[in-house]
């Protein structure tokens, strides 16, 4: 048999290659790199510019744009606009009502987040072993991230209702008081923060159980050998190496209660006084009820720059050790 | 060979209907009964009309708001009929998104609530004619008639100071009854829930063009607000229209300061109201001022950018007609714009408070005619909330409501 791969490659159409016009060839990768066209050479920038164009046009353009806007008053109903510096940040850093919503956030965020990723490790461990009942118990378990928001805010806010709500039918049934779980201020921020642990641990519960799974049996074996039991496996071979798996649910939990918007909405508004209001909850009132486009940007490069330092505070983590 | 023409047959066969002119309308509208309402006039008028076809859009309120002002600030041209609250009225009037009916060739006629005829009108009341008055919402007082007369109270309350003697009674000496419910959540809510009582101690919210929230008057009415918060349920706060309406229906309140014509179809259904026959409804009591019902009228209009004009202030025409609007009253629990619609017979057999809802409607007063208006409702049920929860005194947080608006008007 002919060593074909020691033979002179050919062309694309089955002919020795003649000298090439400018065209993008495989050929192109056998010519020395002298040898090549400047489009050949210039091959990865044209292959990504589809990607590129788009890229720029809905991510790019648009936060350039809400920069821009943001050092402008513009509301764009009434089409005035006028450039007005720092003013809008001068005024977003002396309104209670959007620091009130930055703390909101943070806390909302934080503590979402933590309890996410904690019950998502607990039942990815769960799971991690055979169990009987295990195959349908997994669907029911991921069964809240596949509902529609709309819906679970629906469905939440009618189980928080004080005088027709299951919950507190279900308290006064075991003898406690009702609980005003939407109505009071100090606990309205966490019946929300309830909902979003119910809908989205299966998200931290999934990425987990993938890392988990990805753990090799042997090492857990030859630990086991060396006299390693329970706690120790934990805490010696599963955390390291399940490290950047939870750097990733962490990351993608943070990001995503940062924005929390739909349940406010849904839920309570924004209310009861000032409890759940939120950032998103406030760009959105500026931007689209009242359309001050100027001062909704400034609130909304506020909001880019905390969770940028968030993301770029765990992009740094899982990029700086991809092995143990 | 024969495939290939095969196949171009059937491509051409598929494509064939492209070639039938049918005008298409879309109608950008409200979800919930609303919706319901209208989709049930459109069936009827494609029924009728084969060679129209109508899409119609179901959006919830804040929805359809942030929707109309994109497509009709840029001329997008998506929606050729567009219903709007009349409080959007004059910002949308002012800018020229809807189109002049009276320049297509409408005239109204005086069959139409004057009163909802007028706020279709730029400038209001008496300019163009730029929408026509759909949904007849006027805003009512609800009471529980067996109650008051179990205790010996006038019927019906004439005053709020009355209202507030009724709620103390009631809700010490009834079981299981709260004297009062009414709207209190953030924004639109509690400005809807608490302008009958604003207006009512003499207040308003504009004065020769300046702000006027925090005068004397809107303090007392404020803080009477808070004090009827006594005698509502927990959590009044955040309650919407749809607790309200389960409140009063579950019987568990005997009053409902503010109920909407569209709430309250269900008040004498027994598969839904446990208070069959107990509710009485009126308009507004009053104190300083007499009652002056606040009018809601849902509008439609058509689209500057439409294409379909002609087509589509037909439909308008069909829709506020007298026959469609009583079969729609009778059929979906609409609420007409039309007093033969209020005064028929059948109507008034099947809603018993119709002729109090008209006398409601015909003395009815809108919320301020300024473009501003939805920044205003906004930064007032702000404050209004942060009252009522105890988060700012009723001084306080009217005082920073008018600096606000004030800054809003001089924009």
């Amino acid at each position: 048999m002919r060593r074909f791969w020691a033979s002179k490659p050919l062309g694309v159409e089955g002919v020795r290659p003649r000298a090439a016009p400018p065209c993008f060839r495989l050929s192109m990768v056998h010519k020395r790199p002298h040898m090549r066209s400047w489009y050949e050479r210039h091959l990865n920038f044209f292959l990504l510019l589809p990607a590129l164009i788009i890229i720029i046009f809905l991510t790019i353009y648009p936060i350039v744009n809400v920069i821009y806007l943001s050092f402008y008053r513009y509301n764009y109903l009434r089409g005035v606009k006028a450039l007005v510096g720092v003013d809008n940040y001068l005024r977003l850093s002396g309104d209670w009502l959007f620091l009130q919503g930055l703390k909101n956030t943070f806390l909302f965020s934080i503590t979402a987040t933590i309890m996410e990723v904690l019950l998502g490790l607990g039942l990815a461990l769960l799971f991690n072993v055979r169990f009987r009942g295990r195959k349908w118990l997994l669907p029911a378990a991921i069964f809240p991230m596949m509902l529609s928001t709309m819906v679970v805010c629906a469905i939440w806010r009618s189980m928080y209702h004080y005088d027709y709500g299951i919950l507190n039918h279900l308290l006064s049934l075991i003898g406690l008081g009702r609980v005003k779980w939407l109505i009071d201020p100090a606990l309205a921020l966490w019946s929300v923060v309830l909902v979003d642990i119910w809908q989205w641990t299966p998200m931290a519960f999934l990425i987990l159980l993938a890392g988990l799974q990805s753990i090799p049996r042997e090492l857990y074996e030859a630990a086991q050998v060396d006299g390693a039991t329970g706690f120790k496996l934990f805490r010696h071979i599963t955390l390291p190496l399940l490290r950047n798996h939870l750097m990733l649910a962490f990351l993608l939990r943070s990001i995503d209660t940062f924005k929390i918007f739909d349940k406010v909405y849904a839920l309570t508004g924004g209310g009861p006084g000032t409890a759940t209001e939120t950032i998103s909850f406030y760009i959105y009132r500026e931007g689209f009820r009242y359309f001050n486009m100027g001062r909704a940007s400034a609130a909304a490069v506020v909001m880019f720059l905390a969770v940028g330092t968030v993301t770029a505070f765990y992009i740094r983590q899982v990029l700086r050790r991809n092995y143990v | 060979m024969r495939a290939k023409w095969i196949s171009i047959l059937v491509i051409l066969a598929l494509l064939a209907p492209v070639g039938l002119a049918k005008t298409k309308l879309v109608i950008a509208g409200r979800d919930g009964g609303y919706g319901v309402v209208l989709q049930l006039a459109v069936d009827m008028y494609t029924a009728q009309h084969p060679d129209v076809e109508i899409e119609l859009l179901k959006l919830p309120y804040a929805g359809l708001y942030e929707k109309l002002i994109i497509d009709l600030a840029e001329g997008i041209g998506a929606y050729d009929i567009v219903m709007l609250d009349d409080p959007w009225a004059t910002e949308f009037m002012s800018h020229g998104w809807l189109v002049n009916l009276e320049e297509l060739g409408y005239t109204p006629d005086p069959d139409f609530v004057a009163n909802a005829l007028a706020v279709g009108r730029y400038p209001y009341p008496d300019g163009a004619l730029y929408a026509l008055p759909h949904v007849g919402n006027v805003e009512l007082f609800a009471y529980r008639k067996d109650l008051f007369e179990k205790y010996g109270l006038p019927t019906p309350p004439k005053s709020w100071l009355e209202v507030m003697g009724a709620a103390a009674l009631i809700d010490r000496f009834e079981p299981d009854v709260k004297g009062v419910v009414f709207r209190g959540r953030k924004g639109n809510p509690i400005v809807a829930g608490f302008l009958p009582i604003f207006w009512a101690f003499g207040a308003n919210i504009i004065e020769d063009g300046h702000a006027a929230v925090a005068s004397d008057a809107g303090i007392a009415a404020l803080k009477f607000l808070i004090a009827l918060k006594d005698y509502a349920p927990v959590g009044v706060e955040m309650f919407d229209s749809s607790e309200v309406k389960d409140a009063l229906l579950a019987g568990d309140v005997a009053m409902a300061t503010e109920v909407w014509p569209a709430w309250v179809p269900a008040l004498d259904d027994p598969a839904k109201s446990k208070v069959v026959g107990k509710v009485e409804i009126i308009p507004p009591p009053g104190l300083v001022k007499t009652s002056s019902p606040m009018i809601g009228i849902w509008l439609l209009g058509i689209s500057s950018a439409s294409k379909n004009k002609e087509a589509a202030l037909d439909f308008l025409k069909f829709v506020t007609s007298a026959e469609v609007q009583k079969r729609l009253t009778l059929e979906a629990g609409h609420v007409p714009t039309r007093k033969s619609v209020y005064n028929d017979p059948e109507v008034v057999a099947k809603y018993r408070w119709f002729p109090a809802q008209l006398t409601a409607l015909e003395n009815s007063v809108p919320r301020p005619r300024v473009p501003v208006w939805s920044e205003i409702e906004g930064v007032l049920g702000e404050y209004l909330h942060l009252a009522l929860v105890g988060e700012m005194s009723p001084e306080d947080a009217l005082r920073a409501a008018q600096e606000r608006i004030e800054e809003i008007l001089g924009q």
